[in-house]
């Protein structure tokens, strides 16, 4: 790295919530670093402090039980995900959008968690959270608070973590357990690439949502289907929550007719 | 901060500077300069290194984060007097002209065969999905990546990849 910063890897959650709280406005947290390093490198962020938060115990904890739900820590990486078969089983959508977020390498290091606190509007992670009622458990020295995925979101890049605060760990209710979806990505090449638009279409007991990526300044989720909506009703209702901009990647024509497209072809898809 | 760290089976102990990559230690600080620094910032793959046990982008890894841990790179492959069974496919296919992208494309291969000895093409295509090589145009490497896991027969049915 060009810019110098100092390295912190405290090993228990106190410890990092002072240093959080000590350094406020000039650390940044760090945990598989694909996005915060390429950001300081090119000098968006220029943090004094990077405060790694691998070594907190349970950091890599990835965990499902029936009374629990799915427990994802904040070291845990999107190939971990891949790679238990409990998640694999349970939970089709999240390993469907997983595995088309970046490249094998970066899946490797990139964290589900990094991902949404990132809250790019292009987040692979974030329709698969907001469709399954995913749980943000956030964390300060003032103590411990939780907030379901469908508030978390509130801006390009901005989330609802106050200073001092981090992500500790993701819920996926087991009442999400079995969902059945998928999850339309659509790039300029079959590899590794952002999005240009997503569009995730679950079905769970009966009820269908929608959750679109890189099409508003965050990722949207659309809810209240009924049975009885046909491909109209189902294409206006997508088309009304997102507001596509243009830009290098796309123009704004382009994104909405693309949702209209995959919002159908999923309404077909997904039953 | 000094940090220890085992690099094809050799233990390091380094004093580093708290915002190096990882990719530029490995080059600067212990002299193995066969993994290259393409983007720098996760789009190429030609930093492709083996980190306790996977594959990952060296150049958006700090030095300091690899304090413990066990690295593969290309200067460990070729054991013996000769190259290893995944250069020696490589070569035998044409798989490389500049050779910028081969030490991170042996390393991807590396862990696709160890993790599935019998890819499917598609596995193979998603293994090196994140090196990039402006050269070849990949369907030598997938054919040295055919030839090493004993379906040479298939060579001449790939056509685009
Ligand atoms: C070449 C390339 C391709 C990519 N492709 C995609 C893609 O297709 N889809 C996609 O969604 N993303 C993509 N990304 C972005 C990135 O890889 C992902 O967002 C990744 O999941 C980020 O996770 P990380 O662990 O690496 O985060 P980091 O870089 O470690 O952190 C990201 C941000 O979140 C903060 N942070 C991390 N963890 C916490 C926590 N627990 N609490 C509070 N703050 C925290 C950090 O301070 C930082 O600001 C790509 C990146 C690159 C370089
Ligand atoms: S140099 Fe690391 S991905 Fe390009
Ligand atoms: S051989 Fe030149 S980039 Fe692959």
């Amino acid at each position: 790295m060009v810019y110098e910063f100092r390295y912190l890897a405290p090993k228990s959650v106190g410890r990092l919530c002072a240093a959080l709280t000590e350094h406020a406005g000039a650390a940044k947290l760090l945990a598989g670093g694909t996005d915060l390093l390429p950001n300081i490198r090119n000098g968006v962020f220029k943090p004094d402090y990077v405060i790694d938060l691998k070594l907190l115990p349970g950091a890599a904890k990835l965990q499902y039980s029936q009374v629990d739900g799915l427990i994802i820590g904040p070291a845990v990486t999107i190939n971990d995900l891949l790679r238990q078969r409990s998640v694999r089983r349970l939970y089709p959508v999240l390993c469907d959008c997983a595995h088309q977020l970046a490249s094998h390498q970066i899946r490797n290091r990139a964290t589900v968690a990094g991902n949404v606190v990132n809250a790019s509007p292009c987040s692979d992670m974030a329709p698969a959270l907001l469709c399954l009622d995913a749980v943000a458990v956030i964390r300060s020295a003032a103590g411990q608070r939780q907030l379901p995925f469908s508030q978390f979101f509130t801006g390009v890049k901005k989330t609802a973590l106050l200073p001092g605060e981090f992500l500790e760990k993701i819920i996926v209710p087991a009442a999400s357990s079995n969902a059945s979806g998928r999850y339309l990505k659509l790039k300029r090449i079959a590899g590794h690439d952002l999005g240009i638009v997503g569009v995730l279409c679950t079905l769970h007991q009966g009820r269908r949502r929608y959750a679109v990526s890189s099409a508003a300044p965050t990722p949207v989720l659309v809810d209240g289907f009924s049975a009885g909506d046909g491909p109209e009703d189902v294409e206006r209702r997508v088309l009304a929550a997102v507001s596509p901009i243009s830009d290098v990647r796309a123009s704004q024509e382009y994104r909405r007719h693309m949702i209209a497209v995959y919002a159908r072809q999923l309404l077909q898809e997904v039953r | 901060m000094r940090i220890s760290l085992t690099v094809n089976g050799q233990r390091y102990t380094v004093d580093v500077a708290e915002h190096k990559t990882l990719l530029r230690c490995l080059r600067e600080d212990l002299g193995l300069t066969g993994t290259k620094e393409g983007c720098g910032m996760g789009e190429c793959g030609a930093c492709t290194i083996i980190f306790n046990g996977r594959v990952v982008n060296a150049c958006m890894i700090l030095a300091v984060e690899a304090n413990g841990a066990t690295i593969e790179t290309i200067e460990g492959e070729a054991t013996g007097p000769g190259l290893s069974e995944i250069q020696t496919a490589l070569e035998r296919n044409n798989s490389a002209q500049c050779g910028f992208c081969t030490p991170g494309m042996v390393m991807s291969i590396k862990e696709l065969l160890r993790d599935k000895p019998k890819p499917t093409i598609d596995e193979m295509k998603e293994a090196i999905e994140g090196n990039f090589c402006r050269c070849t145009g990949y369907v030598q490497i997938i054919e040295a990546i055919l030839d090493l896991t004993g379906r040479s027969a298939e060579k001449g049915e790939l056509k685009h990849v």
